[in-house]
């Protein structure tokens, strides 16, 4: 096992690659008392079109395929599912479906080894009968009407459907009613077999346990043994345009107060460091827009708006940064955001102020066992490898590098959505 | 757990030293007997205190100190208890290790000047916060309305006990909120000075004695001491028969919500018997819920059941369709029956045993929950981790039945979506 050593924070992570292709990465931990461990696939909802193993044909398959299949885990075919198993020995156990990867996870305090062994095994035994599709249809279904009602939900899907033409984030991760009535049991077990082998798979644990127990655990488990190995996948992606699919769109929905969203789609194809770029993308949006910020205090004062934040992430080759508010006068408001953009002034102590406040969100963030699980996940998904050196990348940030990232940044290309209250 | 109360006269000073944690956490907790029209006052009042200070006369100023102090995380609750009301600031800071030494005394100074130092006098400021606030206490008021799951709930509660602290609205009242002005707020801020029961909870990587001087130093409470009420809530009598209401809204999915009205309990029924019986009846994927009603007849997306204790109240709540109301009104009465009979295996009290554990231990890597436990033990004699460890063991089947029988339903209200289902 390699160790990595994660600097300023008094912490180590150590990988494994073992010969079927599975990436492993432990972060044991010293004065802690419970384990969390994901087992995940890098199988989102946005895979949608591939060449099923052995066939030469590329298939598309219905939207919300990831979600149903993750949900169609849990069933075994000797009828004990992994959250009975899970729960006997008090263990937390659940799973989760974004558009980008689905994990299966176990969390707990007893039981280590066995636990390990059960989710690899039965991530590894796929159960899928035509009636237990049909079944599965009705509970996903009131799962996706769950979120009909709810307007932050409804506002971010408007969203994406504004910023992106073909890409699939366009859809919501779980898919329609519709299309999941387009599954079946042979779908599922193409998909299945394309995407859950272990040449596409990592598998981390964080918390307290023993790494050798843990290594000689994976190393000997029969149903991960016995999966194909050093498979390459064979996947389609629809190319998306810069454009966005809609610049402006609005709705009207029964609430109180008026609310919007507003995506950027920033183009990073050529971009080499991608972690850098996005660092410093968002310093830029922490020192304008973050709790200090001057425009906050200016656009409080003006009574502008009241719930505001900005998140990010990489899709495909763009950048996109959403912000949300509820604001009275909405479309004031993303004025001032776009004005604040080209016209913001950072400050030398602004930026120095930063470094320090990131250097402990690291040093929060490492204290926390699942937390720094799903950091050093996000980074492999989104960077392809962990950064360990993170406190030092901050330390080195300044005005310059600042100044060379800001100029280069085309914000103008972005959408926007209204929501406008209606009497219910 | 290393535990220390120290009775400071006008406090108690309760510390948790610990080299478990990197970070520091302080907690404030002001509590004294709710009173509804004081609810929203109360709200406004943390809110108010923790958005600017005498010294730090803007939220902007303030936000920068505590980045400066390494990003001193100050956040506030306010809840009600049983019968109290409950006000609490928080302060997370990093451990000196990851900082500088003196962080700790500046960051306890920035609390002080938070709770003693507040900003009546400056015209200008005071106005823009106390707008400010308004406004977003306002929407948190109306708001209620936009979350169909916590508007169910809180319409349940009212039926359920009119005038009972527990149908109390949790953000407040708009006609409360309209009374508010500067020289409400400065009375209600000496009132609860004076009057409030003062804990100060510290855990975290610290010298004891340092610790003891900072908080005198900048600890300056003059409470008056008043004599203890009990926070618990009794009923007088059980329900004989179920009131049952129904609201239509908006949307497709229906929130169901009941309300579950549990007889007097010893100590031991309260603090252990009860936790063992919400966990078979309906707390997690192994209950008889979601077993029977969620998984085998797939007629509701979530169903749970959650304890307030404080309150002598179960609640259980669920997404369903409307057309399955009667159902799975039928089933949870027949499900809470069959638990009455005994009819739960020794197995299935080993696995509610077992999850109540892990529930323990999750505490242990938890600075927040720890102090959490401390202060149950306070409110409900209830037992350090350790302890619980030990008692709940003793609970036997037989205890279950007996409670079982303690436990009525009273109140039931269904919010019903309006929208035509699809599928299913």
């Amino acid at each position: 096992m390699k160790e990595i050593k994660l600097s300023g924070l008094d912490q180590s992570v150590f990988f494994e690659k073992l010969e079927n292709g599975l990436e492993v990465y432990f972060i044991p931990y010293k004065n802690k008392t419970n384990y969390t461990m994901h087992y995940v696939t890098k199988f989102g909802s946005t895979n949608t079109t591939f060449c099923p193993i052995d066939e030469k044909e590329y298939i598309t398959v219905p939207d919300g395929i990831a979600h149903f299949l993750e949900h169609k885990m849990f069933e075994q075919e000797d009828g004990v599912d992994p959250f009975t198993f899970a729960s006997k020995s008090g263990t937390n156990s659940n799973a989760s479906t974004s558009y980008k990867i689905t994990r299966y996870y176990f969390e707990g305090s007893n039981n280590f080894k066995e636990n390990l062994d059960y989710l690899l095994t039965y991530v590894h035994s796929p159960y899928f009968t035509e009636e237990n599709v049909e079944k599965e249809k009705g509970i996903i279904a009131e799962e996706i009407k769950q979120y009909d009602d709810e307007i932050d939900w409804i506002l971010d899907e408007e969203l994406r459907k504004s910023i992106f033409q073909k890409d699939s984030t366009r859809i919501d991760i779980a898919g329609t009613v519709e299309s999941i009535s387009g599954i079946t049991k042979d779908l599922l077990y193409k998909t299945y077999t394309a995407y859950y082998q272990p040449s596409n798979m990592i598998l981390l644990v964080s918390g307290s346990f023993n790494k050798e127990e843990a290594l000689e655990t994976i190393q000997n488990n029969k149903a991960l043994n016995a999966a194909i190995t050093n498979y390459t996948i064979k996947e389609k992606k629809a190319k998306e345009p810069v454009e966005v699919a809609r610049k402006e769109y609005s709705f009207k929905f029964p609430i109180v107060n008026p609310k919007v969203a507003y995506g950027m789609k920033i183009p990073v194809k050529g971009i080499k460091d991608r972690y850098r770029f996005n660092l410093y993308v968002g310093m830029i949006l922490n020192i304008l827009f973050g709790l200090s910020s001057r425009f906050r205090e200016r656009m409080k004062k003006e009574k502008l708006m009241t719930s505001f934040y900005n998140e990010r992430d990489f899709v495909g080759d763009y950048l996109i940064i959403n912000f949300y508010a509820d604001s009275k006068d909405a479309k004031k408001l993303v004025e001032e955001i776009k004005k604040e953009l080209k016209t913001g002034n950072i400050t030398e102590e602004e930026i120095e102020r930063l470094k320090k406040v990131w250097i402990s969100s690291e040093v929060v963030m490492v204290d926390n066992i699942a937390l720094t699980l799903d950091n050093l996940l996000d980074d492999i998904i989104s960077y392809g490898e962990i950064i360990p050196n993170k406190i030092d990348l901050y330390r080195s940030m300044n005005r310059k590098g600042l100044e060379e990232i800001y100029k280069k940044i085309d914000f103008d290309n972005a959408s926007v959505v209204y929501v406008e209250p209606k009497e219910s | 757990m290393n535990y220390k109360k120290l009775d400071m006269g006008s406090y108690q000073l309760h510390l948790i030293p610990t080299d478990r944690f990197k970070t520091i956490l302080t907690r404030v907790c002001l509590r004294d007997k709710i009173v509804k029209e004081e609810i929203t006052l109360r709200n406004f009042l943390t809110n108010f205190l923790t958005y600017s200070t005498a010294t730090y006369k803007t939220k902007r100023e303030l936000v920068l100190k505590a980045q400066d102090l390494y990003a001193a995380n100050i956040y506030t609750k306010t809840y009600r208890a049983g019968n109290y009301n409950m006000m609490s600031f928080y302060l997370s800071i990093l451990s000196e290790k990851y900082t500088e030494k003196g962080m700790i005394e500046q960051s306890i100074a920035l609390l002080s000047d938070i709770l003693f130092n507040p900003n009546f006098e400056d015209d200008e400021t005071f106005e823009e916060a106390f707008h400010f606030l308004y406004s977003a206490m306002e929407n948190a008021i109306q708001g209620l309305k936009e979350d169909p799951t916590l508007y169910s709930a809180v319409r349940m509660l009212e039926n359920l006990g009119e005038n009972e602290p527990y149908s109390f609205h949790e953000h407040g009242y708009m006609e409360d909120l309209e009374k508010i002005n500067r020289s409400t707020l400065m009375d209600y801020y000496q009132k609860v000075l004076n009057h409030s029961l003062v804990d100060i909870y510290i855990i975290g990587n610290f010298d004891e004695q340092e610790m003891i001087e900072i908080i005198k130093k900048y600890m300056k409470f003059e409470t008056f001491k008043r004599p203890k009420e009990s926070q618990i809530i009794f009923h007088e009598k059980l329900p004989k028969k179920i009131k049952t209401e129904k609201e239509s809204t908006e949307g497709a999915q229906s929130k169901l919500s009941i309300g579950c009205k549990i007889d007097k309990l010893n100590e031991f029924e309260r603090n252990y018997v009860l936790t063992i019986y919400n966990f078979l009846l309906g707390n997690g994927s192994e209950s008889k819920f979601f077993r029977i009603i969620r998984e085998k007849h797939s007629l509701a997306y979530y169903i749970y059941s959650s304890l307030n204790k404080l309150d002598h109240l179960m609640i259980i709540r669920a997404g369903i369709s409307k057309e399955n109301f009667n159902a799975t009104m039928k089933l949870v009465k027949k499900l809470m029956k069959e638990v009455e009979e005994g009819s739960f295996t020794e197995e299935d009290m080993e696995i509610a045993k077992n999850n109540y554990v892990t529930f323990l231990k999750e505490i242990e890597d938890n600075e927040s929950a720890i102090i959490e436990t401390y202060l149950a033990r306070d409110l409900l004699n209830l037992g350090d981790i350790e302890e619980r460890k030990k008692e709940i063991l003793k609970v036997t089947k037989e205890d279950i039945m007996k409670i079982a029988k303690k436990v009525k339903i009273d109140t039931v209200f269904l919010l019903e979506g309006e929208m035509e289902d699809e599928g299913n």
